[in-house]
């Protein structure tokens, strides 16, 4: 029996599409009760391996475990226990309820109707997320960062132990941002383990408890052996001119100016 | 008025225009005034009026009701679970198949014209299905492209049995493709009636997953629900409804197009209340719209021209005057 303390591992997994290798040969770990980032520039693999870790792709090669179980064998209700997804894009294309969509995220409970009980955990999810004024505005009139406020409560109304963000700071003003980074930061300290790829690095080096840098296809390798935060290092990683200035203990990066 | 108090109303519409309905029709011994005259043992010729209102008005009311409400209930699911609002079972290539079904029945007589039109109905909505899969996806854009594909396959073929039919064949060929209930009877009835309330069943137990679906395949299999096999449930289900309901009243255009959307805008989109409502709306208005057909005229016209001719010029109408969030 391998570690349970470890919410995800990742034993030597590939995965391609369309003849077009994507992961190739990928092995990580990400400790549960953490907020860790997967950090890497566009195309580097970062989603198709959030992908499957949430069980919406499987590898073609390797072994994916979600607290010691292999995932490829749980069916959706299990996974649905396990982790929760929230996609980059999501378009609803009927005008629900915030308080509907929500709801939505209580179907493994539900056989088909739902009960008191999930209205009353759709209801907390909202209040947690800083949203209960918006739950009968209709989801659809939302702006983007609102929308996105909303996708959190389905998540957390859904109850998983690990939560998988796709770039969930997308279509976030700065304060909101912050917002829903610190809102991460709390619901981690609350025992929740959280995965977020982002495409900015430094809201995750603020932000982030652990860091797996992926490019070309791999993980290179996890944020905590960068003991004094390797400029050269995260130059390799994105691929280019940049500065490095410290920030308690780590460090931010400025774009080169040509 | 509170959210419950609005509900019960709604729910309970349709019973009086089910009632009125028995009422109206071009007989001149079955008046209003003589039916009453029936319920208090008064009428003049109870025989005659009683056969009219049990045999011959009861059976065309319910089957009209169930026709409507199964059309509007399969068309509302479709909608969902494919997450687009210009679909139904008409765009499929549902009426097409059951068309030329029907014709080929009438032509050949080697099947019952009703049996035939449901199998071909079914067939042509399994086609546009599995010629959009790929990946075990069925995006938006490729269903209705091959709902045209098979749509128009089919009308062809139809347009070939035609071409060979004998000119008696074909005037009831094209009667049918009008969309007739004028015929109704309790035989009708009773051959449509059970595939049409299973199918119906099937559909107000999976009204809350369509909201799940809706959602996204990605959004459903996440939260615990496998989409894949709930899609084809509820798409098999709407379509024995719909096909059944073709099968026995011809094809009434766009009918399930309209009245979810007539529904949403009523309610709102959660599927918990609007499924149900679209049965039971969907077989008022067909009714109320087959009460104009029987009286407006002394011939009466087939109800898929007057769904058309009524329906279209109301649902711009709404859609003009109502915000149904479509804007984006």
């Amino acid at each position: 029996m391998e570690q349970v303390n470890k919410a995800v591992q990742v034993r030597n997994i590939s995965f391609g599409y369309n003849g077009q290798l994507i992961l190739d040969d990928v092995n990580a770990e990400i400790e549960a009760g953490k907020l860790t980032f997967i950090l890497g520039r566009n195309g580097s693999g970062k989603s198709t391996l959030l992908k499957i870790l949430g069980g919406l792709l499987n590898s073609q090669e390797g072994v994916t475990r979600i607290f010691g179980k292999n995932s490829a064998k749980l069916n959706v209700s299990e996974r649905s226990k396990l982790t929760g997804f929230l996609n980059q894009h999501h378009n609803a294309v009927f005008p629900f309820s915030v308080e509907d969509v929500v709801l939505t995220g209580r179907a493994g409970f539900i056989n088909f109707i739902p009960k008191e009980s999930d209205r009353e955990a759709s209801v907390q999810a909202m209040e947690k997320v800083g949203i209960l004024h918006l739950r009968n505005r209709n989801y659809t009139d939302l702006s983007g960062g609102e929308q996105q406020m909303v996708m959190i409560a389905r998540l957390l109304a859904q109850n998983p132990k690990i939560l998988l963000l796709d770039e969930p700071t997308t279509y976030l003003d700065f304060s909101n941002q912050s917002h829903l980074l610190n809102l991460l930061k709390q619901l981690v300290k609350e025992g929740l383990t959280i995965v977020a790829v982002m495409h900015d690095p430094n809201l995750a080096f603020i932000f982030g408890d652990d860091f797996l840098f992926m490019k070309d296809k791999k993980v290179l390798r996890s944020g905590k052996s960068l003991k004094a935060w390797d400029t050269e290092f995260l130059k390799t990683i994105y691929h280019g001119k940049l500065e490095t200035i410290p920030y308690k203990g780590r460090v931010l990066l400025v774009p080169f100016l040509n | 008025m509170n959210n419950r108090n609005i509900s019960i109303l709604l729910y309970s519409l349709p019973i009086p225009v089910i009632l009125v309905s028995l009422f109206i029709g071009p007989s001149q011994y079955a008046t209003p005034g003589a039916i009453l005259n029936m319920f208090f043992n008064i009428a003049d010729n109870p025989g005659i009026v009683k056969s009219i209102v049990v045999d011959v008005r009861l059976p065309r009311v319910l089957l009209t009701f169930f026709v409507g409400g199964s059309l509007a209930i399969s068309g509302c699911s479709i909608q969902g679970i494919f997450r687009n609002p210009l679909t139904d079972s008409y765009i499929l290539g549902l009426s097409s198949g059951a068309a030329f079904g029907a014709a080929l029945a009438l032509a050949y007589a080697f099947l019952p014209v009703q049996l035939s039109a449901f199998i071909f109905g079914l067939a042509a909505v399994g086609l546009s299905y599995f010629m959009a899969r790929k990946n075990r996806n069925v995006s938006i854009v490729s269903l209705i492209l091959s709902g045209i594909i098979v749509s128009g396959i089919f009308t062809a073929l139809l347009t070939m049995v035609q071409f060979f039919s004998d000119p008696f064949k074909l005037q009831s060929i094209v009667h049918w493709t009008m969309g007739n209930l004028h015929n109704a009877s309790w035989g009708k009835l009773q051959s449509s009636i059970i595939p049409m309330s299973a199918g119906v069943a099937v559909l107000i137990i999976y009204r809350w997953r369509l909201n799940v679906l809706a959602l996204g395949d990605d959004e459903a299999r996440t939260v615990g629900i496998n989409p894949g096999k709930d899609k084809i449930i509820i798409l098999f289900a709407a379509t024995l409804a719909s096909s059944s309901a073709v099968a026995v009243a011809g094809i009434i255009g766009l009918y399930g197009l309209i009245v979810p959307h007539m529904v949403r805008m009523i309610i709102g989109p959660d599927n918990r209340q609007s499924i149900p409502l679209n049965f039971l709306f969907g077989g008022m208005f067909l009714l109320i719209i087959d009460n104009f057909s029987r009286t407006l005229s002394g011939f009466e016209l087939p109800i898929g021209v007057f769904t058309m001719l009524l329906g279209a010029p109301f649902f711009i109408f709404l859609m003009k005057k109502t915000n149904i969030g479509w804007n984006r």
